[in-house]
């Protein structure tokens, strides 16, 4: 069938992926979510190198209207940044772990640009609000070409702290209204917000959502750059605003911690490693393999024996016991 | 919750035009799709073109487009000539919904894999979403 959809390894994934080919980003970023043992070398290719892609993270609860203001804010951002990566989690199903992928409904305008990449991805059971490799491939779509990548994560709340480790700059969107929902946000998201932003500004609510949101600002100390603004998508009010006002906060945010930075060298290798014998072993055709994994079925061996056999299996496989795909 | 989440997964583009807001067929086929553990992209589409953009950003196994009022062949031929331009000809194409009987010729002709006009048992639909899947992604 297509022979192109079977296994280039992760340096072939990367050459094709910084063409700017939309179907090679595309099948880059499924390998690196299939985590297989060339996504997993991709991603490590890739790792850390965002060269000037800005990098802006959009949570906030169900419904406060996180895509529609994505959508709205491609037009402003654009101008800037000629090539723009946007990448929306959705939670998958816990009973079947499949997933209905929805946000882009709310992108279609920007659909058939070739200058906006959008991809839909599903969380495959990863709390945070992104998924565990969202990092990777943040890094990919910078490596491909992308001045600015926009996360969006799967709007749950308290918990969507993930993305403040991944991105430059994190808006917290708002609807007005929550009312005592947003004292659940106070103690969580809100802490990552660089920017808070009440969306749905034609709202007659607006005006005591940003009042609340301003005065928790307050208490928590004066910061400057550290705002709250309210937008509409409808109206358009407050758009260009909020572009600034993102734009402002790159200027002295942070670059995001490095994947692992904190943890000791060795420590992160060790995970590296563990990531790719297991996808190794995964997709492996050497018949040693297997003979493994007989004999651990049956109880010949001990899962210890297993593992050990295994190691040193793929310690002196070559690339063409690797079966593609 | 230990998700196995390493397997692939099929993934399917089911879409239908933004004018058109019969949306209960769509979802109906997406919660099942969903519940056979495939990952299912909605969009609405403006042109016939953006189908096949969305398809390739998503990196989809099979599109389904549902059609509720017109367009069924004009749109599906508009689709696959463009998934030909952009050199993906063998993404497979499911059809369903509304369609008239002096449809189905040259929705055949055109290359539709699989068109459902109503009726067919939900199991039906999974299997032949999934069916397509696995052969385009050289799983079969």
């Amino acid at each position: 069938m297509s022979a192109a959809r079977h296994g280039p390894d992760g340096a072939t994934l990367l050459v094709r992926a910084r063409t700017g080919d939309s179907l090679a980003v595309a099948r880059a970023i499924t390998a690196i979510e299939n985590r297989t043992a060339a996504g997993i070398e991709l991603g490590l290719a890739v790792r850390g190198l965002r060269g000037r892609c800005r990098t802006l993270g959009v949570t906030g609860p169900p419904g406060a209207g996180k895509s529609s203001l994505i959508n709205a804010l491609i037009g402003d951002l654009l101008p800037r940044y000629p090539r723009i990566g946007i990448l929306t989690v959705d939670p998958s199903s816990p009973v079947s772990g499949g997933a209905v992928l929805g946000d882009r409904v709310r992108m279609a305008a920007h659909s058939a640009n070739p200058d906006v990449f959008i991809r839909s991805l599903a969380a495959r059971g990863h709390l945070g609000g992104v998924t565990r490799t969202t990092r990777a491939v943040i890094d990919l779509l910078a490596a491909a070409g992308m001045d600015f990548v926009i996360v969006e994560t799967v709007g749950t709340g308290q918990s969507e702290v993930e993305v403040a480790e991944l991105t430059d700059v994190k808006l917290v969107v708002c609807a007005p209204g929550l009312g005592d929902e947003m004292q659940a946000i106070k103690a969580g998201v809100l802490e990552i917000a660089d920017l808070l932003v009440v969306n749905k500004a034609d709202l007659p609510d607006a005006e005591r959502t940003i009042t609340h949101l301003r005065a928790m600002l307050l208490h928590r100390g004066h910061d400057e750059r550290r705002r709250a603004l309210k937008v509409s998508t409808l109206t358009r009010e407050g758009l260009a605003a909020l572009a600034e006002a993102v734009e402002g906060r790159f200027a002295d945010a942070p670059p995001p911690p490095a994947a692992g930075q904190g943890a000791s060298p060795r420590l992160k290798l060790s995970e590296d490693v563990a990531e790719l014998a297991a996808a190794l072993v995964r997709e492996s055709a050497d018949p040693r393999i297997a003979a493994i994994v007989a004999d651990l079925s049956a109880g010949v061996i001990s899962p210890s024996q297993a593992a050990r056999a295994a190691l040193d299996a793929l310690g002196d496989a070559s690339p063409a016991d690797v079966e593609p795909n | 919750m230990a998700m196995q989440d390493t397997a692939p997964r099929p993934r399917v583009l089911l879409t239908k035009s933004f004018i058109d807001s019969h949306d209960r067929a769509i979802a109906t086929i997406a919660l099942a799709l969903r519940d056979a553990a495939m990952e299912v992209v909605l969009i609405d589409y403006e042109q016939p073109e953006d189908v096949v953009a969305v398809a390739l950003q998503e990196d989809v196994d099979v599109i389904g487009i549902s059609f509720m009022s017109g367009g069924q062949v004009e749109t599906t031929q508009k689709i696959v000539a463009e998934l030909a331009r952009r050199e993906v000809a063998d993404l497979p194409l499911v059809v369903g919904g509304i369609i008239r009987p002096f449809d189905v010729p040259p929705l055949e002709a055109a290359g539709v894999r699989e068109i459902f006009r109503g009726g067919a048992p939900m199991a039906d639909v999974v299997a032949t979403f999934e069916r397509l899947s696995r052969t385009y992604r050289g799983l079969a």
